[in-house]
């Protein structure tokens, strides 16, 4: 299936709150043995994965980072996982790919529920679903109001990664993000020197199906400021 | 034979001397006499024709899908004529075996100062503000904002200072509009959400922190309990993880402020220190209830399981006395008040007493120091049991109704009974139990 609509009651299974996660599961590598705890915690998300192609690449690159990959579609939450799983046991001398995993959830409603307040240094959102037609623009990844929840799991200096072919949708996106007091744009001499940037334009399935359809890409990074004085 | 139809839900201030009642779509205002007898001083009922505000929804849609239909026939035939048929927008009507649309009104709210009355229509979903004018004996009720919101209200609250209406809605947006001046004529425009959940809202408090910043509180189906900054409400402050299931209601104590009462589809009453994110104490009501649910408590066929005997029950008000440290709440469509003590010290939900009324509950508020308020689904009763004031007895020590003013409200309401807008056959009664079904059920859906 194409889409999942982020307002049903899909079976989805979420701790209660981000100290009852267990993240020994999706990362055995990067737990203690001795003390049984995690030796890192998550602090790159990819919303929306897909099919994981930006995790594969951003593995490498920030090797000792945990990264997690959110995708509502179960299939291909299912797919992205035997992916992670083939990548694993054929580097298994290596130990690589052993920092990121992905899981199914609803980033929309209970990310919260994952990472707790500034838990967080990136959060990518890559050829979101555009969501077209006016009454669905709820249903969009950036609004104004999920904005003030991604800014409360983001770090002071975290950045927000988007990149999309359709130009309204990056329009939506640069505005709501523009006009949100907790984030600022970065220039696009930042986005050239910056390597995510260059990761998420050509790693990503979607990426490559554009590059291979000549189709335009539109990226736009914001950087989380810190909080106002509290008036 | 027509009844006077329950009470939806009722508000008292002013130690008991001025109420608000809610009938179907009418406001009813009254006061208590120096006899003791209580005098009806206002009235206002929801006159709103939807049927304009549909023509134009049909209308836009309409014209809608001719621009659309139009573009297509251009793609198909290559840049040639671009062919629109207009014609008038039909107004649907629902068919024979239709639900009934109810136009109800829902949440009463009282400002601080007592110069406003705050409530929600369902026919236009809109957000209502009222002057309250007590020397006005012919109307205290005087219309003063309709604001008409996108999705509906469920939720509203009110700012300290009497001047911002702040509203939750189904949609799981937040709105925050002056309680003055002229309502805006298209809010998807004019207006953007203060905050949001994404997840229908169930109730949103303001409230101020012992360092006096504002902070306002939502609650949704999705178990969540968020704390927002105000005015500033792009920061979010924390949330509150605990339950198990959609929250229905909250309320936070005058005598401890930085307290928090949470309760919802699961079976526990949580008590929060909203400041500090602590969860305090909690308290499980669902033994002591479970002698008392029926079968309407039984989940729905298409959710049951082949024995039938799958149980759902959830709080669907809950409230703190004003004066003494106790809390009241009652379980959907029971006629169960629990009424626990807490023991303030030690910040814990001690001793409960419950307290079993003629009817079900229907709403439930504070009404003055050492007591509460409710209506009762007195739809078999022939007329009595409207509402209960249930007092503390400090000789006694225990809960008990005031009879007295329960038979003067009665004798109120029952003059009532050839006002056709109050009146209703018994099959038509508006819906008065609506919390359960917040219940997810996600295990039906992948």
């Amino acid at each position: 299936r194409a889409h999942s609509n982020p307002f049903s009651d899909h079976q989805l299974e979420y701790p209660s709150c981000p100290e009852d996660m267990d993240w020994s599961k999706l990362y055995p590598a990067f737990k203690d043995e001795h003390t049984g705890e995690m030796t890192k915690e998550v602090t790159i998300a990819d919303i929306g994965c897909g099919f994981g192609g930006l995790m594969i690449d951003l593995s490498p690159a920030f090797p000792e980072q945990l990264i997690l990959g959110m995708e509502i579609r179960v299939q291909v939450t299912n797919y992205v996982e035997d992916r992670i799983i083939a990548l694993r046991s054929n580097h298994a001398k290596e130990q690589t790919y052993q920092n990121i995993n992905v899981l199914r959830g609803n980033a929309m409603k209970f990310l919260p529920n994952f990472f707790h307040k500034a838990q967080l240094s990136k959060m990518f959102f890559c050829f979101p679903d555009p969501h077209f037609k006016q009454r669905k623009h709820k249903a969009r990844i950036v609004t104004n109001t999920l904005l003030s929840e991604y800014a409360y799991v983001l770090k002071e200096g975290g950045i927000i990664y988007t990149i999309t072919d359709v130009e309204d949708l990056h329009n939506w996106m640069v505005k709501h993000l523009d006009e949100h007091p907790l984030f600022e744009r970065l220039s696009k001499e930042w986005e050239e020197n910056d390597k995510c940037v260059n990761i998420m334009t050509n790693a990503t399935e979607e990426g490559k199906k554009v590059a291979r359809k000549q189709g335009d890409k539109f990226v736009a990074c914001f950087k989380r400021l810190p909080n106002p004085e509290i008036i | 034979m027509a009844i006077i139809h329950p009470i939806q839900n009722i508000v008292a201030f002013g130690d008991g001397l001025v109420i608000f009642a809610v009938i179907k779509n009418v406001i009813l205002a009254y006061k208590r006499q120096d006899t003791g007898s209580y005098k009806l001083i206002g009235k206002w009922t929801d006159q709103y024709d939807r049927t304009e505000s549909i023509k134009d929804k049909v209308t836009k849609e309409q014209d809608r899908q001719i621009d659309e239909n139009a573009k297509k026939q251009k793609d198909n035939e290559g840049n040639v004529v671009i062919q629109k048929k207009k014609t008038e927008a039909k107004i649907p009507v629902p068919g024979p075996g239709a639900p009934p649309v109810y136009s109800c009104i829902r949440n009463l709210l009282i400002s601080k100062d007592g110069h406003k009355l705050l409530s929600c229509a369902d026919s236009d979903k809109s957000v209502l503000v009222f002057d309250i004018d007590l020397n006005n004996d012919t109307n205290c009720l005087q219309l003063v904002k309709r604001q008409p919101f996108p999705k509906r209200p469920n939720s509203i609250t009110i700012t300290d200072d009497g001047k911002t209406v702040i509203m939750a809605d189904k949609f799981g947006d937040v709105y925050s509009i002056p309680t003055d001046g002229e309502p805006l004529k298209d809010i998807n425009d004019e207006l953007d959400p203060i905050l949001g959940h994404v997840s229908m809202l169930t109730d949103v408090l303001f409230k101020v922190d012992s360092h006096g910043k504002k902070f306002i509180i939502t609650t949704d189906r999705d178990e969540h309990i968020k704390v927002s900054h105000f005015p500033q409400s792009f920061i979010v402050d924390k949330w509150l993880f605990g339950h198990s299931q959609f929250l229905s209601s909250i309320c936070s104590p005058l005598w401890k402020s930085e307290w928090l009462f949470s309760a919802g589809g699961d079976d526990f009453i949580y008590l929060w220190d909203w400041e500090s994110g602590k969860k305090l104490s909690e308290f499980k009501y669902s033994d002591i209830i479970k002698p008392y649910l029926t079968e309407k408590h039984l989940a729905p066929s298409r959710f049951q399981n082949e024995s039938n005997d799958i149980i759902e029950y959830a709080v669907s008000k809950i409230v703190a006395f004003s004066g003494i440290p106790y809390i009241a709440f009652f379980v959907e469509a029971t006629n169960i008040l629990f009424i626990v003590k807490i023991d303030v010290e030690n910040k814990k939900i001690s001793e409960s007493n419950t307290l079993e009324l003629p009817y079900n509950i229907i709403s439930l508020n504070t009404a003055n120091d050492n007591e509460v308020i409710v209506s009762l689904d007195n739809r078999d009763s022939n007329g009595e049991n409207f509402v209960k004031f249930v007092k503390y007895n400090s000789q006694s020590c225990i809960f008990e109704i005031n009879e007295q003013k329960t038979k003067e409200l009665d004798a109120c309401f029952d003059t009532l009974k050839n006002d056709s807008n109050i009146t209703v056959e018994k099959e038509n009664i508006f819906p008065l139990y609506s919390t359960t079904t917040l219940r997810k059920h996600g295990e039906h859906y992948s």
